[in-house]
């Protein structure tokens, strides 16, 4: 960057005396000439400084709001090598702009520098806090729910129906569509390898089996994670920037039971009633694969029965219900736990629903081992 | 619900003992142990209005978020009506958060909900009230911040000075004997403001409330501050305390002087 062609490149004098070292730029110092003025003087600036930088503006042309960086830079640098800063040479509102300019410029002892290690090192304790947090915060959500119990007053009837109508009723048609083609994939993905055994029909089984067992509950509880997770997180979190959580506090009012119960309540509800459903779709889209190459429904439905347990359906509501337990406590404690400043809502939002998506598969590993063991 | 909550008019004629609502000893306050401010000694007389003022960053809100219980100190003590909430159970804090109302500085009104319903909410959390007279409290309350013919709108509806007055008016829900507000007239034009100090003047007056009031309007200040206490940034302390005139013309920090005076700091 230099000067425009119109106007003389603006130079510096750096003279070293036993009383310190002086700084004397000629010509503009401007948003234009700053950046060439300072490298300058970074290149010329003695070592040894003396007790103190001068700053002469006397000869210098225009100053502009920009210029004064150079105060701000001789500044920094005196006081970080322990010399003092005077600026001369100025008339009464450059000495305005300079004083302003220089206010709580005193540099300060910076963190240690982040390398892949440390990133490494915090990351791994964001993931440890959150699990710790989440501990505590089970203890904390037990303990309302037992006062709820005991004074069901406290719970807010009307947002717990909004919740449920928002984050059940809403979700119906993207989780309709997902269970549908679900149930097709699996047909269609099993149809083949199915029909060399000579078993086209048994199709039918493995569809019933793992939509109801397995992928109704996991895709409405992912389905949740992105839809509800993030919304708990995102509309707890913003609460928390605009200081309404504190409000709700020097009201006296828990947050939890004001808050998180209705959602929490709301998505244990109806999230059971969601999976039944998609499961019900996903054996409906499982049938156009076998419809497509000429069985009838009432054979295809007589299969499914066959495969279907009443075990195996409990299954899938304790899974929903258990993944929508999860997945509601994590967004709300993202919400609550939300930072401070703009962008921390859309971390918390995030950490939502990353953190909700690993605990439902992590759950239902857990789970799935589970009612193996015990035979269902 | 709670039998023990202060009603306006007894706590209004409370024993002499209890002539100070607020009273800090030793305070100091900050974030994750870094203090903001320190040693703070400060005692709030009922029925007086304090302001609180300083530059802006110099701690006032971290102050008050420390007087409202949400925010431990991290040493000192203080007492609201004589009662420690320093390390005070959860019991202890729930009751003395009933003494107070307070108003944030970004008014913090719940979003989804009338204004009406965010007056009402102290009310139905707190009161036996039957629903048409929390209705008939809710709008009185907007109707003294002039916000009456809004009730009905949402807090996205209104804009940020409504919002203010919306904010105050629900600090007032409860007729708490104490009120908290944290610059109430940042933002406000001139005519409300005056009307906003008209009404704090008003509740002082007839019902003794005690007003702790961050501003860093001079004019309300000198208009109807009993005492001006001031924050100091740099020195982390409360570095004035008094009628507000007085300390303009006699303080002998040049600071204080500067700041209710109006004077740049470049100014020497
Ligand atoms: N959540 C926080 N975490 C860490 N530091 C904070 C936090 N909030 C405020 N601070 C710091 O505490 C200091 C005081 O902030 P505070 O909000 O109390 O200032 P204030 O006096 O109310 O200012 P203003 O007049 O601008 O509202 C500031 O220096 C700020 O950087
Ligand atoms: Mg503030």
């Amino acid at each position: 960057m230099s000067a425009s062609k119109s106007i003389p490149p603006t130079t510096v004098t750096i003279t070293s005396t036993p009383e310190g070292v002086r700084v004397e730029p000629v010509g503009d110092l401007t948003i234009a000439t700053l950046a060439a003025v300072r490298s300058a003087v970074e290149r010329e600036l003695p070592a040894k400084l003396g007790p103190s930088i001068t700053l002469d503006l006397a000869k210098s042309g225009e100053v502009d709001a920009s210029g004064v960086g150079l105060a701000v830079f001789l500044y920094r640098t005196a006081k970080s090598r322990g010399a003092s800063f005077v600026c001369v040479g100025v008339t009464a509102d450059r000495r305005v702009l300079v004083d302003l300019a220089l206010r709580g410029q005193d540099p300060q002892i910076h963190g240690a520098p982040t390398g892949l290690v440390r990133e490494v090192g915090i990351a791994s304790l964001a993931i440890y806090e959150l699990a710790v947090d989440l501990v505590r915060f089970s203890g904390e959500l037990v303990l309302v729910a037992v006062q709820l119990v005991f004074k069901p007053r406290g719970l807010r009837v009307r947002d717990t129906l909004n919740a449920m109508a928002r984050h059940g009723t809403d979700a119906v048609p993207v989780v309709s569509l997902l269970g549908l083609l679900i149930g097709a994939i699996i047909a269609f993905q099993t149809f083949d390898p199915l029909s060399k055994y000579g078993a086209k029909l048994q199709v039918a089984d493995v569809v019933a089996i793992s939509i109801v067992r397995e992928l109704g509950p996991l895709i409405t509880a992912i389905i949740l994670a992105g839809r509800s997770g993030s919304a708990f997180a995102a509309e707890i979190g913003t609460m928390k920037v605009t200081q309404e959580l504190d409000a709700l506090r020097t009201f006296g009012i828990d947050p939890v039971r004001f808050l998180v119960m209705p959602r929490m309540i709301a998505a244990v509800l109806v999230t059971p009633l969601l999976s039944v459903w998609a499961s019900m779709l996903g054996v409906a889209g499982g049938y156009a694969v076998l419809g497509a190459h000429g069985f009838t429904v009432a054979q295809y439905m007589s299969e499914v029965k066959v495969a279907l347990t009443v075990g195996g359906f409990v299954q899938g509501l304790i899974k929903a219900a258990i993944f929508a337990l999860l997945v509601s406590a994590i967004g709300c404690l993202a919400g609550l736990r939300t930072g401070q400043g703009p962008g921390a809502v859309g971390v918390s939002t995030t950490r939502a629903v990353v953190a909700g998506i690993v605990a439902i598969i992590l759950a239902d590993s857990v789970l799935g081992a589970f009612f193996y063991t015990i035979g269902i | 619900m709670n039998t023990a909550a202060p009603t306006p008019s007894n706590t209004a004629a409370v024993a002499p003992a209890s002539k100070i609502a607020v009273a800090l000893r030793g305070v100091s306050i900050g974030y994750n142990g870094v203090p903001v401010v320190e040693d703070i000694d400060l005692e709030i007389f009922a029925g007086e209005i304090l302001f609180i003022g300083g530059g802006s960053g110099c701690g006032k809100t971290t102050l008050l978020s420390s007087l409202n219980t949400l925010r431990p100190p991290i040493s000192g003590s203080i007492k609201i009506d004589g009662i420690e909430i320093v390390g005070a159970d959860q019991e202890t804090l729930q009751s003395v958060r009933r003494r107070f109302g307070m108003m944030y500085q970004l008014g913090a009104l719940f979003g989804g909900m009338t204004l009406l319903d965010n007056v009402r909410l102290p009310l139905e959390e707190f009161t036996d009230l039957d629903r048409a007279s929390m209705d008939e409290v809710a709008r009185a309350k907007l109707g003294l911040v002039g916000l009456g013919e809004h009730a009905l709108k949402q807090p996205s509806e209104i804009s940020g000075g409504m919002q203010k007055r919306a904010a105050i008016a629900r600090a007032l829900a409860l007729d708490p004997q104490i009120i908290f507000l944290d610059e109430p007239s940042a933002g406000l034009d001139p005519v409300t403001s005056a009307d906003l100090d008209a009404l704090i003047v008003a509740l002082n007056h007839m019902l003794g409330t005690t007003f702790v009031i961050i501003s860093h309007e001079l004019a309300s200040i000198f208009a109807i501050g009993h005492r001006f206490a001031m924050l100091d940034g740099a020195r982390k302390r409360l570095v004035a305390l008094g009628p507000p005139a007085e300390l303009r013309d006699h303080s002998p920090d040049e600071w204080v002087r500067r700041f209710l005076s109006r004077v740049p700091s470049s100014e020497t």
